[in-house]
């Protein structure tokens, strides 16, 4: 954490890993999203909240493209983002991934999950993708399941297997899709865990979720989103102490009452 | 998110951007362009043939042709109800001893549906065309084709029956017991009833298996569709336009089953042993054994 | 007639009808297998003109009597001055029909897949033909091999069809045919080749089972 602090301080003047200017989004005739503009400096965890339908989830999708835009432009560390092609993939691949229902391939055991991309798509020797992957799978604590398929897996171990996938690719960034939703209560700690070492190791992370606390403890930045729109940006202290917007307000009390 | 209710056909591409549009445009000209010079050949084949000729496709005018089709239709519909009941009701009973608490009775009936499942419908015919009279089984032609076919798809109704008879839940007929049922109307108040709402959608399917299969009546010499087809063409010499109509009409009639059958899947959540082929356990060949 | 006077009079046109059914399953399925591949390839292909005559081509084929698509390939051809072989009539026949219902439940076997797997592999930057290739045809393949099974033992069913028409050797409806109508068979010429026909699906089921069990994956 401190540390992730000290290469803010360093990194400022780099440009932005991950850069969107007025993007906008239609669903038909919804507008799910209304002129984002984001950036995510190198090291940042950015944390995104808001009530369900706000449109936070199809923004974390956007950044890597896999819901298209209606206009706008993404730019991944000082390279835009095509909408197809080659280009797209290659910059896909930087930019890792983790879904709500983790989508570990289903016919490939824990290993192979692990090191398809890396030698399909970065080409990288087996033998070092392999062992690379047994050391990301023993960080975040799954190695005894290398063997495995991911239905023999709870859900949480899943999840750690995916991040262990998304950390593979050595991704400049690394997109949380709601990580810890699809998850039994006692699951969801395990995850976080791994996210909070990751974040303290200076990954650069954007992060939608609901666990609030995780978003105090381990945030940079706080996004508050609703309605298609980015109300509130501010450090976490000032966003749960004091929101500036009504709406913000609601919805920080809407969730202690619980 | 929104790609909750795609199918994978549209999953597997992401929307198209200006460069790929531009090559699916191509690639739907290049198609295009090829599947007309396909169809242009087949038309030039039947003129050069003279197959084109309107006396081969006046016949199509008559009121007279289409009375007869439409009488050799009901034959087939006659056959193809009838075998359609016997099947229900064997198909029924075989299911019934497939799940008995008695053991010598489910093996009995499992050798049965197995059976019946591994020989082909024109083997069953020939056992009523050729082998029943030697036994002494005199039979009308209706029955001779109803039979053989009602037999053949029996073991597939007993297997869809069967699976439908699984998924109801195992908590109904213990809600059943607990109210002091016996095990009899547990099984025909509370399960069945259940289990047959489930498979409907497969035994609608399952009836273009019977329709197909009637098309050997000819065999039997019975009068089906097939059958007067055989007869117009004599009157009218038009070999290859009869055939390729009557073939057409099979064709739709069989399209209209499986569209009923897919509605009333449409209409229930729950649909076991789908007309779509796939996932059925133990099952043969979806609708339809392609005979 | 007894088991033992049959098999004496005609034991070798058993085994030639045998292998018949057994040639003509296995070419025809061959032959199914490929056409399916290329029909469901057509029908998930962006293109629409190929999407719709996949459609097309399963839904004729899946729907048409193989008695009177065989009926067709024999009689009405030939007017069009195209004359097939009767061996050819029926293996085309019995390979179209098959075709239709492979390319189906390929169709369902790729339903099975997930779809945030494809949203996985693009997320980590794998281009279509990798997706294809590493995600889509190794699951659908997977969980299609019991439908497949199924298919075999359809398509052997489907070549009963042979007896339709004249063919040296014949298969093994056509023997049953051709005994009884040239000596009383009974029950037991009937017999002989049900025998046959189950104890060839039952292999087949067996082998399907094996398969599917290493094959299977879990969900």
């Amino acid at each position: 954490m401190v540390q992730a602090e000290e290469n803010k301080e360093v990194l400022t003047e780099q440009s932005p890993i991950i850069e969107l200017r007025n993007i906008d989004k239609y669903f038909g005739e919804h507008h799910v999203l209304k002129g984002i503009s984001l950036t995510v400096k190198k090291g940042e965890v950015v944390v995104v909240i808001g009530p369900s339908g706000s449109g936070k989830s199809t923004l974390c999708r956007t950044i890597n493209r896999l819901e298209t835009i209606d206009s706008g432009e993404i730019i991944i560390d000082g390279v835009p983002m095509p909408g197809e092609g080659r280009k797209l993939a290659q910059l896909r691949a930087q930019i890792g991934m983790v879904f709500q229902s983790f989508n570990l391939f289903a016919h490939k055991n824990i290993l192979d999950n692990v090191i398809m991309a890396p030698v399909e798509v970065l080409h990288m020797p087996k033998q070092q993708a392999k062992e690379e992957a047994l050391q990301l799978l023993k960080r975040v604590g799954v190695e005894s399941q290398a063997a495995k398929v991911p239905a023999q897996l709870s859900g949480g171990q899943q999840q750690r297997v995916a991040i262990a996938r998304a950390l593979a690719m050595h991704p400049k960034a690394i997109l949380f899709d709601e990580p810890t939703s699809a998850l039994d209560p006692e699951m969801i700690n395990e995850v976080l865990d791994v996210m909070t070492e990751l974040a303290a190791e200076g990954m650069t992370m954007v992060v939608v979720t609901h666990e609030m606390n995780f978003a105090r403890r381990v945030a940079d930045r706080i996004i508050f989103m609703d309605d298609g729109s980015i109300l509130e940006e501010n450090t976490p202290e000032e966003f749960f102490e004091h929101p500036k917007t009504q709406r913000a307000q609601d919805f920080l009390n809407s969730i202690k009452e619980h | 998110m929104s790609t909750a209710q795609v199918s994978i056909k549209d999953a597997l591409y992401e929307p198209p951007g200006p460069k790929s549009r531009k090559v699916i445009g191509i690639a739907t000209v290049i198609t295009l362009t090829v599947l007309t010079i396909l169809l242009a050949l087949i038309i030039r084949q039947f003129y050069i043939t003279g197959q084109l000729n309107a006396r081969y496709w006046s016949f199509l005018g008559r009121a007279s042709t289409w009375k007869f089709l439409g009488k050799g239709l009901l034959g087939t519909l006659e056959a193809a109800a009838l075998a359609g009941g016997v099947t229900f009701a064997a198909g029924f009973c075989m299911m019934m001893g497939r799940i008995s608490r008695y053991k010598v009775v489910r093996g009995i009936s499992t050798a049965f549906i197995e059976f019946t499942r591994g020989v082909p419908t024109l083997l069953f015919i020939y056992f009523f065309f050729l082998v029943a009279p030697q036994l002494g089984w005199k039979l009308s032609a209706l029955w001779k084709i109803a039979a053989p076919v009602a037999i053949s798809a029996s073991g597939v109704v007993a297997e869809v029956l069967r699976s439908g008879v699984n998924a109801v839940p195992k908590g109904q007929r213990e809600a059943a017991l607990s109210l002091g049922m016996r095990e009899n109307t547990v099984f025909f108040r509370i399960i069945f009833p259940q289990a047959l709402r489930y498979v409907i959608p497969a035994l609608i399917a399952e009836t273009v298996i019977v329709v197909k299969d009637t098309t050997f009546a000819y065999v039997v010499n019975f009068p089906d569709l097939m059958q007067n087809a055989k007869v117009l063409i004599s009157n009218y010499d038009a070999m290859l336009s009869v055939y390729l109509l009557v073939a057409c009409i099979y064709i739709l009639i069989n399209y209209l089953i499986n569209k009923i059958s897919d509605l009333t899947a449409g209409l229930q959540n729950i649909t076991i042993g789908s007309s779509r082929g796939g996932g059925r356990a133990g099952g043969r060949y979806g609708a339809g054994r392609g005979e | 007639m007894s088991v033992q006077e049959l098999l004496a009079e005609y034991g070798d046109k058993y085994v030639l009808a045998l292998l018949t059914t057994w040639k003509l399953t296995a070419l025809a399925f061959s032959a199914a297998f490929v056409i399916g591949i290329v029909v469901t390839v057509m029908r998930v292909s962006p293109v629409k003109p190929l999407r719709v005559a996949g459609d097309f081509y399963v839904q004729i084929f899946r729907n048409i009597p193989g008695a009177a698509l065989l009926i067709v390939l024999v009689y009405a051809l030939p007017y069009l001055n195209v004359v097939l072989s009767y061996f050819t009539c029926v293996l085309t026949a019995t390979a179209l029909i098959p075709a239709a219902f492979c390319s189906e439940y390929l169709m369902a076997g790729m339903n099975t897949i997930a779809l945030g797997q494809i949203e996985a592999a693009r997320a980590l930057g794998m281009n279509f033909s990798q997706m294809i290739r590493l995600i889509v045809i190794p699951q659908a393949l997977r969980s299609s091999v019991l439908p497949m099974t199924n298919l075999l033992v359809a398509t052997m069913l489907t070549t009963a069809l042979a007896s339709q028409v004249p063919l040296n050797p014949t298969d093994l409806t056509g023997i049953v045919a051709h005994i009884n109508t040239h000596a009383v068979g009974g029950v037991t010429a009937f017999l002989i080749s049900a025998v046959l026909y189950c104890a060839t699906a039952v292999v087949i089921g067996q082998i399907g089972n094996l398969i599917d069990r290493k094959a299977r994956i879990l969900r």
